[in-house]
Order: structure tokens, then C-alpha cells, then sequence
């Protein structure tokens, strides 16, 4: 054969299998010869040169068995029996094969690989399926050997259900030794075989086909002869008609059994199918854009059952107490699997840096493994906090992170995690905190300045009344006789003059000062009556009455005093401003507080003044809005902002008798969202 | 008419009533409080006053309002401002109405006491000082 004929990778494999004393025959995926090696033609006689580009099957003299050969190994991947074959000369030739599929890079079939030897013995016609196409076992059933000598005791006495049960512990006591790919691959998950071995028989084995398992035990027990005892069990949508064949290891091995188990996948979807499918959702797994870790908590599983055994209840309790528990889980708890966003989040050069105890992933937060555990001890399907993850080389990383716990009975015990970086998104939010704390500061510094005329005549009153009492003061000690006691009295009302001073600074600069918001409990009455304090004067000099109406009672609301009192100043100021140019007698502002049925707390604010126009109703929130000449738009924009921070909602509407009603309504408990466990 | 001068005091702010009070008290005049300009105007139905201290910036009728109230009237009371507003409009407005002195708060006892018995004396001399 040429070299020319073959493509590089083609020429890789059968470069070697030109050598082969084995017949190595590939057939594309139409079924077509591609390459035939020296051994092939000794074997069947046709040189390569007439084969090749011929359809296999057509070489077949039983066309049915070979086509039920090719589907099987479709479905399974591999299939290695008996196959005849006619040769050049006409005869039939009989040969041991074993068939294999194989992959492009894609993953996708490209072509089927043959090996072919001669059949040993005499030539058996038909397809004979190996051994090996079984999903075999080895099981010990020594730590049953209780259960059997009760079963064998009650044999015949003990009542139908009993015996059931004892069947059931049977299998459940029986573990396994060993087991071959194809059994794992049918029902151990993806877990592999490491995963499987030393784990009770019934984990695996179908619940209902468990009693004729233990029966085939017993009678494989009760034979000396080593003979193989056969059932064939029900259809249980892992195999189709299967049957169980089950004989007793050599002596050297008393107590262990080996378990053979035939039948074709009870599934129509092909192995290629069944295989793009597993490759399809792999890769999706992989390119998540959620990081993911795949974890396997079996064995704490078992410690679990073993303290609820033992009354332990309150296991966050139990777990403080003994911390070793939680390191234990730290240091034995394996990452079986990972994907590609799991690595690009924590580092690493592969899953394999990953692949190792779960402890690595809450050095920042060892508390959050104490919850995860105490999650799964609780029996909760899912649980999410936000945590601190440290990476791989040294980086703190804000994650969002989830857990998703096995399911018992319906799935395998595969723990899943799954980390989303909110780092940005929290930097981003911080600094969108900060902007609208620095936005708000700038609003409060705005009102100040339109106060400032207002707050100067304030201050100034009691430092009026200060100078010309300690004048007076003077006057009366130069007198002859000073009058001590009008001194005394002056000089308290010098004190007093100086404290109501220093209180209108204090409002002041808790106005002006720039501090983060600093939510605390607070009374809503306490914030509605300080922010009138505030302005009582700027109302009192635009002659503008304010009616109040405090209910009693009021739970207390989480937020920022500054930041509220803000929203109630800027409300009061625009009404003020509203009713200005008003009557005298329309010139009157109704505030109220009160709880809402839901037992959040409303303020109102009504006034008698034009109202808003209809056509700014819709707008009158907006940042930059403004009716007035020398507005800057930002006072409501604000208010609004600072309520919807707090969890509450502003409206405003008209009322029907005219004026202007704005309600403010606050929930009662925490309002700004506070990081911590969420609960999915 | 009373031996003793007697003046009207007129601002809303009590401290500054108070001391105000106080002061002309030691410094031997008489003196009369009122909270605002309406029971000012209520009392100069009953009796006589020489001289008028009051506050600009009140509620209900401003400093400016009574004022011109006044000037309505044709009183010769001479009038004496004293005010936090720094507003020179408002100022120069009050002094055109023939306020006798402006006098921005906190104010100097002296120059206030001055002004005052420049008032009483001839209601001449207007001391327009800061």
C-alpha cells in the first residue's frame, strides 16, 4: 500500500498495522473498506486492492447476524464475537473479531476499527457474543453471612414478608469487589469503578430486580458444585430481557461471587447518540459561564445517618462543638470533576489543580462550609450565601455561592457547587452607593444653600440675644452694687442662647457633612419632627403653617436619619415653596404620619396650593426636572432615590379639592439590603 | 405723656426680646415687648411710645410692612432696625422710609443705647451705622 493513498492520521495507525500479525481492517462510516492491512488478506484471502471502497457487510454470508452485529455496536461502542466471512476463493472464513468505534477531535464517529483472528476450534457459525459484552461483578457476600444462616434457619417458617426483608438485607449487606467498565458505565453514574467498589451491591443494583439477586445467591451458596445458576430478570431501563448469571468464586475466595449480566441497552437512542449527547451536555457543562464543581459527600452521608442515629439534632450546635468534623469534611470531601469557569475563576493550569479536597474553597469563609454541611444534615435541596473565595494565586474573590445537594433515592450522591464572581457587580454597586450618597450630599449641600439666608437669621437670634445679655451682665456688675442675682439670670439665659445655637450648628452639619449612609432603627415620628425643627424658621418667615398629626405606636423604620430627614426637609421646602403666593389662609401644609394596614409607614404631605400640573405628573421624579427658574432639578429626584434605597415607594398626586398630596411609604423593618445567607 | 421714655420692642424671637428688654431696663428706660407687628400696632391704639426697636424678618407682617404701616399713620415715631438680613435692597428701602438707624444683629449695646437717645432726644441725627 502507498502512503499517498492515506491521509496523515490515517498513515499514523496503519503505518503500525501494515506490521500487525493481527488482521486490522477499517471501515468508514458508510460501511466501506478503507484500509485492509497484510494480515487481513492472509486471513480472508482479498488483497487489499480488490476490498477496499467495498461494502463489509456485502463479504457477510449471514447478512442478518452481521447487521444485528453493527447495531450492537453502535449502541455499545465496542462488540467482539464470532463473524464468518466469505473469502476470495468462496469459502467461509471464521473469525474471532473484536469491533471498536473510534472518534474524530470533534468527538464525532469517523470510523470502526477491526481486529480479526482466526477462530479458534472448530468453526462455529453465527455470532457468538463474548464474555466481556456482560456487565460483570464481583461481590462479597461475606458480611451477609449472618443474614444467609437466618434466611437458610427460616426457611419455609418465617411469614412471606420477612423473608423479603431479609432478602433485601441480603443484598444490601453484600459488597463489591470489582466490577467491569461496562457495568459502571451502565449503573454507576459518573462515578467510575474506584467509586463503586467497596460500596453495597444494592446501591447499584435495581430495586426490583434485588430479591432474585439474593435468591440466585443463596442457590449459588447451596452448591458445592461451583455449577452457573441463570435467571433472566425483568426489563428494568437499564438493559432489555437481561439475563443474570451468577457462580461462585474458586475456593481460595470463599464468600465472593462473580455476577455476569447479558442483555442489549434498553435504550433505542445508539451509543453514538447516547455518547454525543453525554459530550454534548459535557460541553455545555464546560464552556458554563458559571464556575462549577462537581463534589462527592458520600461518605459524610454516612456519618450524618450515623449521628441523627445518635439524637443529634441541632447540628450547627453539634458542629461548633466539633469543628474536627468539619475539617474532616475539608480534607476528605473530593472535587470529582470541574469546568472551565471553575479554573478560570480560582486559577490553576487544569481540572487536575482543582481536583482535590473541597477545603481549598473556604479558607476565606470556613463557616460557609459548616453551613453547606449543616444544609445537607437538614436535608435542604439547595442552599446560597455570598462568600469570600481566596484563588490559587492568592486573590480574594467575591462569589455568589450555591450548592445543590443529591436528591436520596432518586439520584446518585453527587453534590454540586457552583460559583458566580460578584466581585465587579459588588465594586460596581459600592461605587453606585457611593455616587448616589455623593448625589444626595450634593442635594442636602443645595438646600442648605437655599436655607442659608434662612438658617443665618436663625443662628443669629440667639447670638444676638447672647452679646446684648452679657453686655447687660457688664452693666450690671460696673454698677456700685452689681445685682448678682440679675447676673445669675442672664448668664442662664446667656447658657440656654449659646446650647440652641449650638443645636441649629449640630443640624446644620449633620446636613453638610459627607458620611456614608448609616442605617439604624429609627423612630419615623423622631425624623418628621427634627427635619420641622430644621425648617421651622425658613416656614415661619414665608409664613406658612404646618399642621401635624403623629400616630402613635409606629414601628421603627431602618435607615439613614440624615438621608431621611433629607426626604422630609426637600417635601416640606417644595410645598412651602408651592403655597408661597398663595392667600394667607391657603397658605397651610398637613403632614402626617401613620401605619399602613400592611404595617409598613406612610407619611402624607398635603397642601393647598395650584397642584401639580398633569402634564408633570408623570415626570416630577426625574432627575433635572424642574418648574422652578432657579431649580436644579434634583431635590425630588433625590427624594426619590433615597426612599427607593430604603425599600419604600414616593408617589404624588393632586387631591380632588386642589393641591398637592405626596406620599412616602417606608417598610417597617430592614430596608437596605444587608449581604448575607440567601435562601434559594 | 410718661416722665419716662418708654420704648416698643418689636421681634418675634423671645431670647432677643428678652435681652433686649434687659438692656434698656439697666439703662434705666422703659420698655414694652411685643412678639409681632400686629400687637404692636394693637398697643399704639392705647398709649404713647417714643422710640420703635423691630426685627425685619417675621412672620405674618415683616419689619418693612410695619414700617410702611407707620408711615400710612404719619406717626413721628422714630423707628430702629435691628436685623440679621444683610439684603442692602432691603436696607436702603427701610432708610428711604426714614428709618432713624439700621443696625445689623449682633449690635453693640452702646450704639444701640446712642441711637435710641439720639431718637428720643430730636428724632434728628440718623445714625445709619452697621
Amino acid at each position: 500500500m502507498t502512503a499517498a493513498l492515506l491521509d496523515p492520521y490515517e498513515h499514523r495507525d496503519s503505518g503500525i498495522a501494515a506490521f500487525a500479525s493481527e488482521s486490522v481492517v477499517i471501515v468508514d462510516r458508510d460501511g466501506q473498506v478503507r484500509y485492509w492491512n497484510p494480515a487481513a488478506e492472509r486471513l480472508f484471502g482479498w488483497p487489499e486492492l480488490a476490498v477496499r471502497g467495498c461494502k463489509l457487510a456485502a463479504l457477510s454470508p449471514t447478512p442478518v447476524d452481521e447487521e444485528r452485529a453493527w447495531s450492537q455496536l453502535m449502541q455499545e461502542g465496542s462488540w467482539q464475537g464470532r463473524i464468518g466471512r466469505y473469502a476470495r476463493d468462496g469459502d467461509i472464513v471464521y473469525a474471532d473479531v473484536r469491533r471498536h468505534l473510534r472518534y474524530d477531535a470533534a468527538g464525532e464517529h469517523c470510523d470502526t476499527l477491526e481486529f480479526a483472528l482466526p477462530a479458534s476450534g472448530q468453526g462455529e457459525a453465527g455470532l457468538v457474543s463474548d464474555r466481556i459484552m456482560a456487565a460483570c461483578w464481583e461481590i462479597d457476600i461475606s458480611p451477609a453471612s449472618e443474614i444467609v444462616s437466618r434466611i437458610v434457619a427460616r426457611a419455609g417458617l418465617a411469614a412471606k414478608g420477612e423473608l423479603e426483608d431479609l432478602f433485601l438485607n441480603l443484598v444490601e449487606a453484600a459488597r463489591i469487589v470489582e466490577v467491569n467498565e461496562r457495568t459502571a458505565r451502565l449503573v454507576g453514574g459518573n462515578r467510575g469503578r474506584a467509586l463503586m467498589v467497596g460500596q453495597s451491591v444494592a446501591v447499584f443494583w435495581p430495586f426490583g430486580s434485588r430479591r432474585i439477586l439474593a435468591e440466585l445467591i443463596l442457590e449459588a451458596m447451596g452448591d458445592e458444585t461451583g455449577k452457573t445458576f441463570h435467571r433472566r430478570i425483568p426489563t428494568d431501563g437499564i438493559l432489555r430481557d437481561p439475563i443474570v448469571s451468577l457462580w461462585r468464586a474458586d475456593a481460595g475466595r470463599p464468600g465472593h461471587l462473580f455476577i455476569a449480566v447479558n442483555g442489549a441497552a434498553d435504550d433505542d437512542r445508539s451509543y453514538l447518540y447516547l455518547r454525543a449527547s453525554e459530550a454534548r451536555y459535557r460541553k455545555l457543562i464546560d464552556y458554563m459561564p458559571v464556575a462549577l464543581w462537581q463534589v462527592d459527600a458520600s461518605h459524610m452521608g454516612k456519618i450524618y445517618a450515623k449521628l441523627r442515629a445518635e439524637g443529634v439534632v441541632d447540628f450547627s450546635r453539634y458542629l461548633e462543638q466539633h469543628p474536627q468534623l468539619v475539617e474532616h469534611a475539608a480534607a476528605s470531601v473530593p472535587v470529582t470533576d470541574v469546568n472551565r469557569s471553575a479554573i478560570e475563576l480560582i486559577g490553576g493550569a487544569g481540572p487536575h489543580d482543582l481536583i482535590q479536597p473541597v477545603g481549598y474553597l473556604f479558607v476565606e469563609s470556613p463557616a460557609s462550609l459548616r453551613r453547606v454541611m449543616v444544609g445537607r444534615f437538614t436535608g435542604r435541596r439547595n442552599y446560597s450565601e455570598f462568600m469570600k473565595v481566596r484563588t490559587l494565586d492568592g486573590r480574594v474573590r467575591d462569589v455568589r455561592f450555591s450548592v445543590t445537594y443529591p436528591e436520596p433515592l432518586v439520584e446518585l450522591d453527587t453534590t454540586i457547587f457552583s460559583m458566580e464572581d460578584v466581585t465587579e457587580r459588588l465594586q460596581m454597586e459600592a461605587q453606585l452607593r457611593q455616587l448616589q450618597a455623593d448625589f444626595s450630599h450634593a442635594a442636602r449641600v443645595s438646600t442648605l444653600g437655599e436655607l442659608a439666608t434662612s438658617i443665618a437669621h436663625e443662628v443669629n437670634q440667639p447670638l444676638a440675644a447672647i452679646v446684648t445679655n452679657a453686655e447687660t451682665s457688664l452693666r450690671w456688675l460696673a454698677r456700685d452694687e452689681p445685682d448678682i442675682a440679675k447676673v445669675g439670670q442672664l448668664t442662664a439665659r446667656i447658657a440656654a442662647s449659646a446650647r440652641r445655637a449650638d443645636g441649629i450648628v449640630q443640624r446644620v452639619r449633620g446636613m453638610a457633612a459627607k458620611q456614608a449612609p448609616d442605617p439604624v432603627e429609627l423612630s419615623f415620628n423622631d425624623i418628621v419632627q427634627e427635619s420641622l425643627l430644621f425648617i421651622r424658621h425658613e416656614l415661619e418667615t414665608r409664613s406658612v403653617r404646618v399642621s401635624t398629626s403623629f400616630a402613635r405606636g409606629l414601628p421603627s423604620v431602618f435607615g439613614d436619619r440624615i438621608q431621611l430627614q433629607q426626604v422630609i426637609v426637600n417635601m416640606l421646602i417644595n410645598a412651602a415653596q408651592a403655597v408661597e403666593r398663595c392667600d394667607h389662609a391657603a397658605r397651610e401644609i398637613t403632614i402626617a404620619t401613620a401605619s399602613e394596614k400592611s404595617g409598613n409607614l406612610l407619611f402624607t404631605l398635603r397642601d393647598r396650593g395650584p397642584g401639580i400640573a398633569p402634564e408633570h405628573l408623570a415626570r416630577i421624579f426625574d432627575g433635572f426636572f424642574t418648574t422652578k427658574d432657579q431649580g436644579m432639578g434634583i431635590g425630588l429626584a433625590i427624594c426619590h432615590s433615597i426612599v427607593v434605597a430604603h425599600g419604600g415607594q414616593i408617589s404624588a398626586f393632586n387631591r380632588p379639592g386642589g393641591g398637592a398630596e405626596f406620599r412616602v411609604v417606608l417598610p417597617r423593618t430592614r430596608g437596605l439590603a444587608a449581604a448575607g445567607p440567601v435562601y434559594a | 405723656m410718661p416722665e419716662l421714655p418708654t420704648v416698643a420692642i418689636v421681634d418675634d424671637d423671645e431670647a432677643v426680646r428678652e435681652a433686649l428688654g434687659d438692656l434698656l431696663m439697666v439703662s434705666g428706660l422703659t420698655c414694652q415687648t411685643f412678639e409681632g407687628a400686629a400687637s404692636f400696632l394693637d398697643a399704639t391704639t392705647k398709649r404713647h411710645f417714643d422710640c420703635l426697636i423691630t426685627d425685619i424678618r417675621m412672620p405674618d407682617m415683616s419689619g418693612i410692612e410695619l414700617i410702611e404701616h407707620l408711615q400710612k399713620r404719619c406717626t413721628d415715631l422714630p423707628v430702629i432696625v435691628i436685623s440679621s438680613v444683610l439684603d442692602q435692597h432691603v436696607r436702603s428701602s427701610a432708610l428711604s422710609l426714614g428709618v432713624h438707624a439700621w443696625f445689623t444683629k449682633p449690635v453693640s449695646d452702646e450704639r444701640l443705647l446712642g441711637a435710641i437717645a439720639a431718637a428720643i432726644a430730636n428724632g434728628s441725627g440718623a445714625d445709619t451705622g452697621q
